[in-house]
């Protein structure tokens, strides 16, 4: 496994916070790796740092290093531009650049020489295809890209991301904005993509990362917590951490054993309930409660940790009511 | 008073509010062609003044709508010149948050406030200096130098807005800051860029103030940038300024006719907008 993006004693601050600390992991070529962890953790921007748009950011120390290709992305005596274009992203909402979907194709093709018209159509033509998005908008490629759907955007996004030729493709949960037919349709063009391109990919989604990830990195707090082989994170994390936010997130394939509703229920009454309907579970067992007083939606986990059980997720399942999933 | 109560009031103010403004537009117009529209004749856009300075009563005011348009024309060109430049100087890219720019939109607004006599005044006082005679060119300069404040502030408003992903998206793709700035974010400004260039137009074309002492004022259409010429706003002026009915009838005539050539731009751009509207990102 080869090395395509070396990260050492990577550290970012926003003003006083630290965002990022001491990240050292090395990024393998060709291959997708999933950067997991829960909100706020640093995620993105461990991948602004990578093609340094987080220079945007203001208020931002950054220090470390990022060797792509032996060039340091921090250096500040490098030319960015070229470091940015060997770095496609792809972000978290579609965001087509206000011209047609030819232009939005060509436009980096374009900022970077290439003039020749016939040379364009083709590279438009060629860049849509791998995108998957070629049959749908042949016939309209003059049109304004925010006409298109979220989905179509998000595919468009790909598509001029690879025009410019890059070698590595930052994905920011690439997903999140799409539903579930156009996500799919996105992994599928990016296991494709894998074999020629190193992909790093945050996503808040486990299942996903299980899906598409070779290597997977655990931040936590704005650390790295655990990286290694998908399989092994995944399926056999060796950090507590790790297993804990996998865990959370696996929760719908969660055995319940006990489903207990207390809608209706005022603190600390509902808390009384669950805690009876606890008493006769056995231990390790699963309760979920389900409860509408907002209250409750804080109380009650912190009543069941302070009693030592444990407090397996927390969740809004409609408008008014939330699940609380508690393992004796 | 019951909550009911108080809604239907703030309708009610509401309403009124906007009737006095829509209602006062009306009058405006009802005055000015009440008034002038028994002057108006073909011959008041195609010819200019028999008589020096309005006063025959016959002729047209061809050299005024010419003046004006060329003064507006010209101003609102090379004000754009350096407005957008200037505006986009003044976003974070470059000088951005900076102590610079926020000196600088200060006295941008302090000059959007400042009355137009003042800016004449000032034209005329270096152009004394110059030894420059009144002229078109330094009527253009003058009222270029009114616009500004009104182009950069507005631009500088629109531009603002532009948001970071967009920026970001053509950052990623290697962009330089030029690049992004004249390539993505100007596109999306656009509609906005447009707004303040007709603004200041509309600016450029009703200012009487500051192009009185720089531009003079003259019967004939200017032929050259070194000669004065006539505009709209100082026709009405002087024909209304005078003692004869039929040429104060002239004067709601010539009124009439900057109206309907403020509201015509204005119409356009309207119309145009649509178009500079297609590729926007919402």
């Amino acid at each position: 496994m080869k090395t395509h993006i070396n990260v050492q004693n990577l550290n970012a601050f926003y003003g006083e916070h630290q965002a990022l600390r001491n990240i050292s992991v090395e990024i393998p070529e060709k291959q997708i790796t999933a950067i997991i962890g829960p909100s706020g953790c640093g995620k993105s921007t461990f991948l602004k740092c990578l093609n340094r748009l987080i220079d945007l950011t203001e208020g931002v120390r950054v220090s470390g290093k990022i060797l792509v290709d032996g060039t340091d992305v921090l250096d500040r005596g490098i030319e960015i531009t070229e470091v940015r274009r060997k770095m496609g992203l792809l972000p978290q909402r579609p965001n087509p650049l206000p011209m047609s979907i030819y232009d939005n194709v060509a436009y980096g093709l374009r900022i970077h020489g290439t003039r020749d018209r016939k040379a364009l159509n083709e590279k438009v033509e060629h860049y849509l295809k791998i995108a998957g998005l070629w049959d749908e908008v042949k016939d309209r490629l003059r049109s304004p890209a925010a006409k298109l759907s979220i989905g179509q955007q998000q595919r468009l996004c790909l598509a001029r991301g690879l025009a410019v030729e890059p070698e590595i493709i930052l994905c920011d949960e690439p997903t999140s904005a799409l539903d579930p037919l156009s996500s799919q349709h996105i992994e599928q063009q990016l296991l494709k993509l894998s074999e020629r391109y190193t992909i790093v990919i945050v996503t808040h989604n486990i299942h996903q990362a299980m899906r598409l990830a070779d290597y997977v990195v655990h931040f936590y707090l704005g650390e790295v917590v655990e990286h290694g082989e998908a399989s092994e994170v995944l399926e056999n994390p060796k950090d507590e951490r790790t297993r804990a936010y996998i865990n959370g997130t696996f929760l719908t394939q969660i055995k319940i054993d006990t489903e207990v509703n207390l809608k209706g229920n005022k603190c600390p009454f509902n808390f009384v309930y669950a805690k009876q309907a606890l008493h006769n579970l056995e231990p390790g067992k699963v309760m979920r409660v389900i409860v509408d007083d907002p209250m409750a939606v804080t109380e009650v986990p912190r009543g069941m940790e302070a009693d030592g059980h444990k407090v397996l997720n927390v969740k809004q399942i409609n408008s008014t009511d939330w699940a609380i999933v508690i393992q004796k | 008073m019951d909550r009911h109560t108080e809604e239907k009031l703030f309708r009610v103010l509401m309403i009124a509010s906007l009737l006095i403004v829509v209602g006062s537009l009306f009058a405006v117009i009802a005055v000015v062609v009440m008034n002038g529209v028994s002057a108006l004749s073909i011959s008041m856009i195609t010819q200019t003044p028999k008589g020096g300075y309005y006063l025959g009563k016959e002729g047209g005011i061809l050299n005024a709508i010419v003046g004006s348009l060329y003064l507006a024309a010209g101003s609102m060109l090379l004000a754009l010149l350096v407005s957008l430049p200037a505006a986009l100087a003044l976003q974070r890219e470059y000088i951005g948050k900076s102590k610079a720019a926020y000196y600088v939109r200060l006295s941008l607004d302090v000059l959007w406030g400042t009355p137009s006599i003042v800016y004449g005044a000032f034209g005329f006082t270096v152009m004394l200096y110059l030894g420059m005679r009144a002229s078109l060119l330094g009527g253009i300069i003058v009222l270029a130098l009114l616009q500004m404040p009104i182009m950069i502030r507005t631009m500088d408003e629109v531009i603002k807005l532009v948001s970071v992903e967009l920026k970001e998206a053509s950052y990623t793709l290697g962009a330089t800051r030029l690049e992004t700035t004249a390539g993505v974010v100007v596109r999306q400004a656009l509609p906005g860029i447009v707004t303040a260039a007709l603004l200041a137009f509309g600016r450029g074309i009703g200012d009487a103030a500051s192009i009185l002492l720089t531009t003079g004022y003259t019967d004939r259409i200017p032929s050259s940038l070194f000669d004065p010429a006539a505009s709209l706003p100082l026709a009405v002026f002087f024909q209304l300024g005078t003692p004869f009915p039929e040429v104060q009838q002239r004067a709601y005539a010539s009124a009439l006719i900057l109206l309907v050539i403020v509201l015509a731009l204005s119409m356009l751009s309207r119309a145009m907008s649509k178009k500079f509207m297609r590729n926007i990102i919402r």
